[in-house]
């Protein structure tokens, strides 16, 4: 009897179905009420009694046997009916195009510089690109008829006579966002000023009549330039990494007295040259005084950058025309 | 401006390179900007006997040559007519180096060439080959009695120099010549500087010869001059030509080279005048309170303003004071007697001139930054001197010096204290006198805690206590300042809430999938009238070119140029949000009486959603994509609850209470053709600073508990009249539907003949919830009856069976 049981179960583990047809054969010679597994139930009453227990237990798996592989071929065959494909079902058609935002270039390269200085524990401020002649050039120690007001060529928005009227510029730096900052807070103060600031100048891959800064001030009660230094150095190695190699020298601006410029090293080290990338010093007694702030009692260092040339850099772009064109082929390279 | 090597070490024992010194002028202010090798010792040049020249076999214009270079014996290819046997020629052998710049900036170096087939070894060279001058017509022939295989360095006094091109900042006045430069490297390198000296003659106002006078002393402070006897005008000697060169200045006669010689060695711009040609045998200083016109030295005819400074002579004007000499009394070759010029202008005076004409000439360089104002004398005796070494002559024994405005030397304080505080240094009185020594400060005064100075009146930029400091720092070299190792702790500012919504507003508009754009802020006239009267607007008085005159009403200009240069470039679908301010005039200002300047954000969709593709079909853009991204954009700046829509010249105007905040809109056909857009678009303009506004009147975000009970659905459809808007119905349900409406929404629009041609019918889902208990058809029966009674009276509208 055992061995009875031992071929119906080879010959159900080794059957083999190709179509719902025979399938439904192995279902009827097997499971069904009159199928062979059932008929070897009715067999049971004939086996001696002390064999009884095993041939009952194998007549049972031999039973659940039959039902497992009746499903192994019901899935084995629906999956194989599955794999008659529709053409749409292909994986590997194309999606539609994703849309995806973006934000500009400008946008990121400057958010790259205002995490630094959050980190810093810098905020952020914010003033208007018309400007007052006060705020842009004589509160930042350009005196009228200077020759330090030649070097940034200014559109007029308003020009008059009257001294009580002040003329009214675009503003030609962030600069003035200080004055205003330091007319209305008490030091210490610590904070950057990103904007859009214009230059009367014509149009060349290398210059735009409009363009972004980043400016940064720190006045309190003993800020000085080792302290400026260290605010410098951790900027540039946070920005282009820990091994930049930067060298500091004077330089001149009328709102910072002493002044001085960094420059980093752009390249190898055998082919590279040094490259200016941003101004700045200890602001200026006069401004001080014309933003109501004691200069014996603060000092403070500013400094500051172009948005775009650090952009230009990062990425080698080669005309900052291609900033303001809003070529999507250009947008898309920096999702 | 471009500074000698070799003039420096005249005056400084200088110890480093040119390379290493144009570094240190760097770290010291003095900023290199370019620097590059100035004549050639033509190495690999030598002399070199023509043997034989035979006619090339192939080139009817070439000779092959058998040229003795003293050691060996070579064949050159020559193609000047002039070349025959027996002449000693500059042989430029192969492997040397000759001043020929080529195309990529590289110098010509000589190679073993095969010329038409003939092997040529090494060039024989004509004059300007070998920067020995600028004739070209044949090859060079030497003195006959040279030994072949003589390197040409020792045939010809040859000039190299390395000169580096420095930038000068406007505070740097005293750096404009070569000893204020030595100065400077003197100063940081510890050197002593040697300057020229010069014998003072005896000072006069008064001369036999000629009567000299200042009318504008406030314009002119000074006026040196001195007289120059029985000079022979004639080409410079050699060194002379050869500094000036170096630097790029040209030379002209002996006595202007002087001129210009001094102005580049000392600072002091001089001016020399043929003494016959002076009219009146007088020179005075003055300007004049009309229109002047005056022909300048470069043949220009300038309408000179009211209050330009002239010098004249007993005739009229002579030259515009410190910018440019005119025609008249100009030194030339037959001229003998001469009277030399040293004065000191007003920077300002000078300045306003030279921008007035646009003419910066050296000398205006100079005077508008302000020159050392006791200057002149020792200029003027200097140049004196080399006029007489370079051109003869007999010198007056006395010097002319009217000086009506004297300016006097300033005392400055430096506190030590101050120093350390503004550098962040810690050093010693003893070190910061070392550091300042060799700036030529005098001491007058060192107490325990201060140092004060006497400052040299070349140094008008040095006004103020912490004018000083910044030359300690110079000289110290920021580099060597020690930065503190790690930074000070600091208590973190807060942001500001405008911040934070900006950038709130920039990651919403990348969250809905628009791309960031950044456009013109500053537009033409032509453009800007587009959207409304430009004098409404802000234009700049003085724009370069028509591109640049008016500040733009809104984004929406260069969000139109923005697209239709992208659907010139094949773009079929666009999607673009920026953020920037608006300007325009108005009674209610933001900074500036009379200007309002303004925050928006535009968010814009034109062309195609989905271009053609497998899965779908192409589509366009909708308003109705934009206004679902706007009620998202207002959803997550947190102002949707507040926010409502009312209809007007078919564009949606957006309100929040009273405030109108925006306009949604599809743009005019007629706009469109403008930018040659052909695809529709949509925009939608927000003020942010209305919204920021509108923010802060809102009560903070809490957390609404999620309904317990399910919403009962209700929907119904009704017909009427279909110049009717669905947003004032809607409206209308939601007045009469009471708080327990929790949503409404329209299904279905249908218009068609079965219901009558100027009718449509609209189909709406409205949703109640009841926090307490579930909603059943008695509770909502009634509210719906209200509603359809409503839509009955105030609009005519039918329930739909």
């Amino acid at each position: 009897m055992i061995d009875q049981i031992k071929d119906l179960t080879n010959e159900i583990k080794s059957y083999a179905v190709a179509t719902k047809e025979e399938l439904e054969a192995f279902r009827l010679e097997f499971l069904s009420r009159n199928g062979r597994v059932q008929s070897m139930f009715k067999n049971l009453g004939s086996v001696p009694k002390e064999e009884r227990g095993a041939v009952g237990k194998a007549m049972n798996e031999a039973k659940q046997l039959a039902q497992h592989r009746f499903e192994e071929l019901k899935n084995a065959l629906e999956s194989s009916e599955q794999s008659v494909k529709a053409a749409v079902d292909d994986i590997t058609l194309p999606a539609p195009e994703p849309i995806i935002g973006s934000l500009h270039p400008l946008t990121q390269t400057l958010s790259e510089m205002k995490n630094i200085f959050y980190r810093l524990g810098f905020t952020i401020a914010d003033g208007p690109e018309v400007e007052d002649d006060f705020h842009n050039f004589t509160a930042l120690n350009f005196p009228p008829n200077h020759p330090a007001r030649d070097e940034q060529d200014t559109f007029f928005v308003r020009k008059s006579d009257d001294p009580e009227v002040m003329d009214l510029v675009l503003r030609t730096h962030t600069s003035p966002v200080q004055i205003r900052l330091m007319e209305n807070t008490t030091p210490p103060i610590r904070s950057i000023m990103p904007g859009r600031v214009y230059r009367n100048e014509a149009v060349s891959p290398k210059s735009y009549f409009l363009f972004h800064q980043v400016e940064a001030l720190y006045v309190d009660e003993n800020v000085s330039v080792a302290d400026l230094k260290e605010t410098l150095i951790t900027f540039v190695k946070l920005m282009y990494g820990s091994d930049v190699k930067y060298r500091l020298r004077p330089g001149f601006f009328p709102f910072t007295e002493p002044s001085l410029e960094m420059d980093i090293w752009w390249g190898s080290e055998k082919d590279g040259k040094w490259l200016e990338i941003l101004g700045s010093g200890m602001v200026d007694p006069n401004v001080f005084k014309a933003a109501g702030v004691d200069p014996e009692k603060y000092t403070g260092f500013a400094w500051g950058m172009g948005v775009e040339r650090i952009a230009i850099l990062k990425y080698g772009i080669d005309d900052i025309r291609t900033f303001y064109e809003n070529d999507i082929r250009f947008l898309e390279q920096f999702n | 401006m471009k500074i000698s090597y070799n003039w420096l070490k005249e005056f400084i024992d200088l110890p480093l390179s040119p390379a290493d010194t144009a570094e240190k002028l760097t770290l010291i202010g003095l900023e290199e900007e370019e620097s590059f090798e100035y004549g050639s010792k033509l190495d690999g040049v030598v002399v070199g006997e023509v043997l034989e020249t035979n006619q090339h076999p192939n080139a009817d214009r070439l000779k092959v040559c058998k040229v003795n270079l003293g050691d060996e014996t070579v064949q050159i290819v020559c193609g000047a007519n002039n070349v025959a046997a027996g002449q000693k020629v500059p042989v430029a052998t192969v492997g040397s180096t000759l001043p020929i710049k080529l195309d990529d900036g590289s110098f010509l170096k000589l190679r073993k060439a095969k010329l038409r087939g003939e092997e040529s070894h090494g060039m024989i060279c004509a004059e300007d080959e070998l920067g020995l001058g600028t004739n070209h017509d044949g090859i060079m022939v030497l003195d006959a009695a040279l030994t072949p295989g003589t390197p040409i360095s020792e045939v010809f006094d040859l000039y190299t120099d390395h000169i580096i091109d420095i930038a000068i900042t406007p505070n740097r006045p005293d750096a404009t010549c070569h000893v204020g430069v030595a100065r400077d490297l003197a100063a940081a390198l510890n050197l002593e500087l040697k300057k020229p000296e010069v014998k003072l003659s005896e000072v006069v106002t008064e001369s036999e010869d000629i009567k000299v006078s200042i009318e504008n002393s406030e314009k002119c402070h000074r006026f040196v001059g001195k007289m120059i006897k029985g000079v022979e005008i004639k080409e410079s000697p050699k060194w002379l030509k050869d500094k000036l060169l170096a630097i790029g200045s040209r030379p002209v006669n002996n006595v202007v080279d002087v001129t210009n010689y001094v102005m580049f060695e000392l600072g002091q711009p001089l001016h020399a005048y043929d003494y016959d040609e002076i009219r009146g045998k007088e020179i005075s200083v003055k300007d004049f309170d009309h229109e002047v016109e005056f022909e300048t030295l470069d043949h220009v005819k300038r309408n000179c303003a009211p209050g330009t400074l002239f010098i004249c002579d007993g005739e009229g004007p002579v030259g515009i004071a410190g910018v440019m000499g005119g025609l008249y009394s100009e030194v030339s070759d037959k001229t003998t007697n001469i009277f030399l010029e040293g004065a000191y202008f007003d920077p300002g005076t000078v300045r306003k001139t030279a921008k007035a004409e646009t003419l910066q000439t050296d000398a205006s360089y100079r005077f508008e930054r302000g020159i050392d104002p006791n200057l002149q004398a020792i200029a003027v005796e200097r140049a004196a001197k080399l006029i007489q070494e370079v051109a003869g002559g007999t010198l007056a024994d006395e010097i002319i010096d009217i000086h009506p405005v004297k300016t006097e030397k300033r005392t400055l304080t430096l506190r030590k204290s101050y120093v350390n505080r503004l550098l962040g240094t810690d050093l010693t009185e003893r070190q910061i006198v070392d550091i300042l020594e060799g700036l030529e400060l005098e001491t007058i005064e060192i107490s325990p805690d201060s140092i004060t100075y006497a400052i040299p009146t070349f140094r008008p930029d040095l006004e103020r206590e912490v004018d000083l400091i910044e030359e300690v720092g110079r000289l110290f070299d920021y580099n060597n300042i020690e930065a503190p190792s790690h930074g000070i702790y600091v208590s973190t500012e807060t942001f500001s809430p405008w911040e934070l919504l900006m950038e709130k507003i920039r990651t919403i508009g990348v969250e809905l999938g628009y791309k960031e754009i950044y456009t013109n802020s500053l537009i033409s006239e032509k453009e800007a009238s587009h959207f409304g009267a430009v004098d409404t607007m802000v234009n700049t008085l003085n724009p370069l070119t028509a591109d640049m005159t008016t500040l733009r009403p809104s984004l929406l200009h260069g969000f139109l140029k923005a697209t239709a240069y992208n659907f010139n470039r094949q773009a079929t679908g666009i999607r673009f949000f920026e953020t920037g301010n608006v300007f325009k005039q108005s009674e209610d200002y933001s900074y500036h009486e009379g200007i309002k300047e303004q925050t928006h954000v535009l968010f814009g969709v034109a062309g195609l959603r989905k271009t053609e593709h497998w899965t779908s079909k192409p589509v366009s853009y909708s308003v109705f994509d934009l206004k679902s991204d706007i009620a998202a954009f207002f959803g997550k700046v947190g102002l949707d609850k507040a926010l409502s829509y009312s209809e007007k010249d078919g564009k949606l105007e957006v309100f929040i209470k009273n405030t109108h905040l925006g306009t949604i809109e599809e743009v005019s056909k007629e706009l469109r053709k403008t930018y040659d857009i052909d695809q529709k678009v949509f925009v939608a303009e927000f003020s942010v600073n209305d919204i920021h506004e509108a923010l802060k009147k809102q009560k903070a975000f809490s957390y609404t508990s999620i309904p317990k009970f399910p919403p009962f659905e209700f929907d119904f459809a009704v017909i009427l009249d279909k110049n009717i808007s669905a947003g004032t119905v809607m409206d209308a349900i939601k007045n009469k539907a009471g708080n327990q409406l929790q949503k409404l929404d329209i299904f279905d629009v249908f218009e068609g003949e079965s219901i009558g041609n100027d009718k449509k019918s609209l189909a709406f889902r409205l949703n109640f919830i009841d926090p307490n208990k579930t909603l059943n058809i008695k509770e909502v029966e009634p509210i719906i009856n209200r509603i359809v009674k409503a839509l009955e009276k105030q609009f005519g509208a039918q329930l739909r069976g």
